[in-house]
């Protein structure tokens, strides 16, 4: 990259950064206000979890005393979390960052990967629709999209299960032996595949895509690269497809994240989902709290990198 | 004997459809034109009288439909020679009634591929076009250098990276951007619109065009920056003697730099002719819209006489729904109760009144 | 091929199509499947709500389990139960609908008023909404709901509540940029100098004479998310309870048995999910399009 451009890049992302931190510490808050408004004294017991031993933790209760300012406890809960110390499991005693660690690789292979599907199949889609406008695929395809993104993806799910075990003979659940299978890929594709399609978002995604790239196509810019005879699709592609496939993914992930709870549910995938899902169960806070503030950290991280892209792309330096 | 022309375009119709109205915006109605070799070729006109249409028809850049027509456009360069609307009639049938065009079945699909085969190989390096509004025509995230070199290695012989660089510093100076080997690496939004507008002409040229069109090279700049790019066009265009279709709704830039002007009124040509004939402020037979707009330019000698501008009357031509007789009957000063009658009921053909001087009026038939 | 024809005679050169005869076939299309839709809704929940159901959604009939539709009188055929589908789906409506309007009505109301007041405090309030709504999007949907129940309870009007509320920044952006614009045209001076009282110009001439087009759009998507979020819950175990239907506890219920086959319990809930939430959809867009006139243009 050349010296010129760093520094505005530079300045970008600390600002970007900032405002990141600065939601994170929003999401924090909310977080905390649920808890804080919700019947029994949840706080204590957290807090009692963030504290090591057991043998202090009696006194730490003590200590503690009786009905704290709301703002101490956020603080103190704010600090552990900080440190790495998200309490631990009501449920199971386990630390819970440690376990949203262990489960929480798989939420993303799970999550990425459903990205990158949902992107095979809207690009292509979008592309053709702006380049070549209407023409006698255009409706059938969008009315597809449309209906793709109306299906429950949880019955999607099943039925794709039922063909594998019908037609392949496999049963694509994720268990402990399942990795050392010869068809053991085959395992991870599928849920990933079901999210990609069933995620719901795929008829905005397409939307979005062309939308933009039509708006591209239209620019004066790219007249004047056709009339100079030149390669209008390396001139529209920064702004036409770059651009808006990094924002589109980083506006979509809270759904895909959300769609990986019920998919995780449906193939018994170990991740973060179904953690939260047996956390809400359980009422076991410690674990569906750092959930949640993982769950929010990765949104933001998206969005932290798609103004990177933007700012890399743009020789204008940030502007919106 | 006079050398053929290098452009000829004969009876073109481009129209546009409007849905809600169901009817057709006849932007380009029956045009013919033609430049010889090395001329310069003014097309003057208010807005919404088909220039700019015109200019975009004859490359291929029309994409609302129905666009082009009907019509023949002849280009005759020293390499080729081609009716860029080939086969056009394979594609497009029409209907008419009373002598109107009120039908159009053309097959979009089939004519585009058509078109792109044709002017695929003649954009940027036989026929080069530069646009109004310099800054949003340049690409914004690419150097204005990098565009510059895309058209030397497409069009000329320096494919390489480092030949095609020189090059494009060359034409930088060329057209008078001060420290063209830092401006290379320049991007559009950190230059005026003057610069811009120097650095599309450098692309442009670079290329080495048979043919140069410019739309509306200098509306938008700042006046000072407009006189400014007419010196350089009229320049370079000493320099290399490239052939220029120039359009513009300004007359002092059309004067300057035309050997010959066309005026052009609610989709057709009014008056033709070599530019002494067709923009003399004296008594020369001319079409009463030239006369008016003439009138109408402030010029040194109206401003010392304190006289009044001259307004031309009336509103700019609905192009769906055309009037019956000449188009400019409306606002005409100068109808006379002998033709009031023709002008009214038939529209006027384009008729030669001095060598090399069209015009398309009742009041110079017999 | 393209065919183009000119109307003969005189075109008036202010007169315009009417929009309905403007707006593309599709969206017109859209918009009818939306409005049936949202029929069927409206008259489902009312014959769910008045208990007027072809069969009783609880009774169980061994003889006739999983059967096809059309079989014994049962029109959308019997669960692994041998119960009435169509009876179950119907009920299945009052899971979601007063939910539904919970969370619309939340998020279109304050939404609408914190827009209001942001569109006349002018810039200052932007970063505020701004904010709002990225740390809005920062949650996963479910993800926040899950927070909620395990706070408090699997309360589908607790849920709702907190679904209207994230729409809220939403509503407020929009609302304001409309505002905003809407000021730039003048004629809200115009007519407060008229003499108007403030909240006649608001209520009347802003939110009514403008923004509704918005509203309703929102309005629909709002349900259609409303729909998506219910059956999501109530398939994971967090909503309406077994033996009481609800689409996405029946797609749940009805699971193991599409495994071994039989498709129908399941599926056709999911049918109906599907089909809800497409004519939503639809809707909302097929509205927007036209209105705002973007299509064949």
């Amino acid at each position: 990259m050349r010296p010129a451009a760093i520094r505005p890049i530079a300045l970008a992302l600390s600002r970007e950064i900032a405002l990141t931190a600065l939601l994170l510490l929003g999401v924090s808050f909310v977080v905390f206000l649920i808890l804080y408004l919700s019947p029994g004294d949840p706080f204590s017991v957290l807090l009692e979890g963030q504290t090591v031993g057991d043998a202090s933790r009696a006194g730490i209760r003590e200590a503690l005393g009786a009905p704290r300012a709301w703002y101490a406890q956020y603080l103190s809960w704010l600090g552990n979390m900080l440190k790495g110390n998200f309490g631990t499991s009501i449920r199971t005693g386990l630390p819970v960052f440690g376990e949203i660690v262990r489960v929480g690789l798989n939420t993303l292979t799970l999550t990425l990967g459903s990205l990158l599907i949902t992107l095979c199949i809207a690009v292509p889609i979008a592309l053709h629709a702006a380049v070549r406008g209407d023409t006698a695929l255009s409706w059938p395809l969008t009315m597809l999209a449309y209906v793709v993104s109306a299906l429950p993806v949880f019955w999607l799910g099943y039925l794709v299960i039922y063909v594998f075990i019908h037609r392949f003979g496999l049963f694509p659940l994720i268990s402990g032996s399942s990795a050392a299978q010869e068809h053991a890929w085959l395992y991870f594709m599928v849920p990933i595949a079901v999210l990609g399609i069933g995620n719901g978002t795929v008829s905005e995604v397409i939307r979005y895509l062309r939308d933009e790239m039509s708006r591209v196509m239209a620019e004066d810019y790219i007249r004047t690269a056709r009339a100079k005879g030149g390669s209008v699709w390396r001139h529209a592609f920064k702004e036409g497809l770059l651009i808006p496939v990094t924002e589109i993914i980083a506006s979509k992930i809270p759904f895909i994240l959300g769609g990986a709870v019920i998919v995780e549910q449906v193939f018994n995938w170990p991740g973060m989902g179904r953690m939260a899902w047996q956390a809400a169960q359980d009422r076991d806070f410690p674990v569906i709290m750092g959930i949640a503030m993982v769950a929010a950290a990765f949104v933001r991280l998206g969005s932290l990198l798609q103004s990177l892209v933007y700012a890399a792309v743009n020789p204008r330096g940030p502007q919106e | 004997m006079t050398a053929p022309p290098l452009l000829k375009i004969e009876n073109l119709r481009t129209y546009f459809y409007s849905r809600s109205k169901q009817a057709f915006i006849r932007s380009v109605d029956g045009v013919s034109l033609q430049i010889a070799r090395g001329e310069t070729l003014g097309v003057v006109g208010e807005s919404g009288s088909g220039k700019t249409i015109t200019a975009l028809s004859i490359l291929g850049l029309i994409s609302a439909g129905p666009g082009v027509i009907s019509g023949k456009i002849g280009l005759r360069t020293d390499t080729i020679q081609k009716n860029l609307l080939q086969d056009l009639e394979m594609y497009v049938t029409l209907g008419q009634r009373d002598g109107k065009i009120m039908d159009v079945a053309k097959d979009e699909a089939g004519w585009r591929e058509n078109a792109e085969r044709i002017m695929g190989r003649l954009r940027g390096k036989e026929i080069a076009m530069i646009f109004q509004s310099p800054k949003s025509s340049l690409n914004p995230f690419v150097s204005i250098g990098n565009q510059i070199t895309e058209a030397i290695r497409l069009h000329t012989s320096a494919k390489d990276l480092k030949g095609a660089k020189e090059r494009a510093i060359y034409w930088l100076e060329r057209v008078k951007i001060d420290s063209p080997r830092l401006r290379f690496e320049s991007y559009s939004y950190g230059l005026s619109g003057g610069m811009c507008q120097r650095a599309m002409i450098a692309m442009a040229l670079s290329a080495e065009p048979s043919l140069l069109i410019a739309d509306e090279p200098t509306t938008g700049l700042d006046a000072t920056i407009q006189s400014k790019i007419v010196d350089l066009l009229a320049e370079l265009k000493s320099e290399f003697g490239v052939t220029t279709l120039l359009i513009s709704h300004d007359i002092s830039v059309i004067s300057r730099l035309s050997g010959s002007v066309a005026v052009m009124y609610g989709g057709t040509v009014v008056e033709y002719g070599p530019a002494r004939d067709v923009l003399s402020a004296g008594f020369a037979p001319k079409h009463p819209y030239t006369g008016a707009l003439l009138a109408s330019v402030p010029s040194a000698r109206n401003i010392q006489q304190k006289a009044y501008l001259q307004v031309i009357e009336g509103e700019v031509l609905d192009t769906i729904n055309l009037p019956r007789g000449c188009r400019f009957y409306a606002r005409c000063n100068r109808v006379t109760e002998a033709i009031r009658k023709k002008c009214a009921g038939d529209e006027p053909d384009l008729r030669e009144i001095s060598p090399g001087h069209h015009v398309r009026c009742w009041l110079y038939f017999e | 091929m393209k065919h183009y024809s000119q109307v003969a005679g005189e075109i008036s050169q202010y007169s315009d199509l009417p929009f309905w005869k403007k707006a593309g076939t599709t969206d017109l299309a859209y918009v009818a499947y939306g409005l049936f839709v949202v029929t069927l809704v409206l008259v489902s929940y009312a014959l769910g709500a008045l208990k007027l159901l072809p069969y009783d959604p609880q009774q169980i009939s061994i003889g006739l389990l999983n059967a096809p539709p059309g079989s014994g009188g049962h029109l959308l055929g019997t669960d692994f139960l041998g119960r009435d589908i169509l009876s179950r789906l119907i009920v299945g409506i009052q899971a979601y609908f007063l939910p539904g309007l919970l969370a619309i009505a939340i998020s279109l109301s304050l939404g609408t008023a914190l827009g209001v007041v942001a569109g006349y405090r002018g810039g200052s309030a932007d970063p505020l909404i701004s904010y709002f709504n990225d740390l809005v999007d920062s949650f996963p949907r479910l993800v926040l709901i899950l927070l909620v129940i395990a706070a408090f309870k699997p309360d589908i009007y607790y849920v709702m509540a907190v679904v209207g509320v994230t729409g809220v920044p939403g509503v407020a952006s929009l609302i304001a940029g409309k505002i905003r614009f809407l000021r730039q045209k003048n004629f809200i001076e115009a007519a407060s100098v008229l003499g108007l009282p403030t909240h006649v110009i608001i209520l009347k001439h802003i939110l009514w004479y403008n923004c509704r087009t918005l509203l309703i759009i929102g309005a629909t998507l709002g349900m259609g998310e409303a729909i998506l979020i219910e059956t999501s819950l109530s398939y994971l175990g967090f909503g309406v309870q077994e033996p009481t239907p609800s689409w996405g506890n029946m797609v749940q219920a009805g699971a193991n048995y599409f495994l071994q086959g039989k498709f129908w319990p399941s599926t056709a809930p999911a049918l109906a999910i599907l089909f809800t939430i497409l004519g939503f959809h639809l809707l909302g867009d097929g509205l927007n399009n036209i209105l705002e006139g973007k299509r064949n243009k």
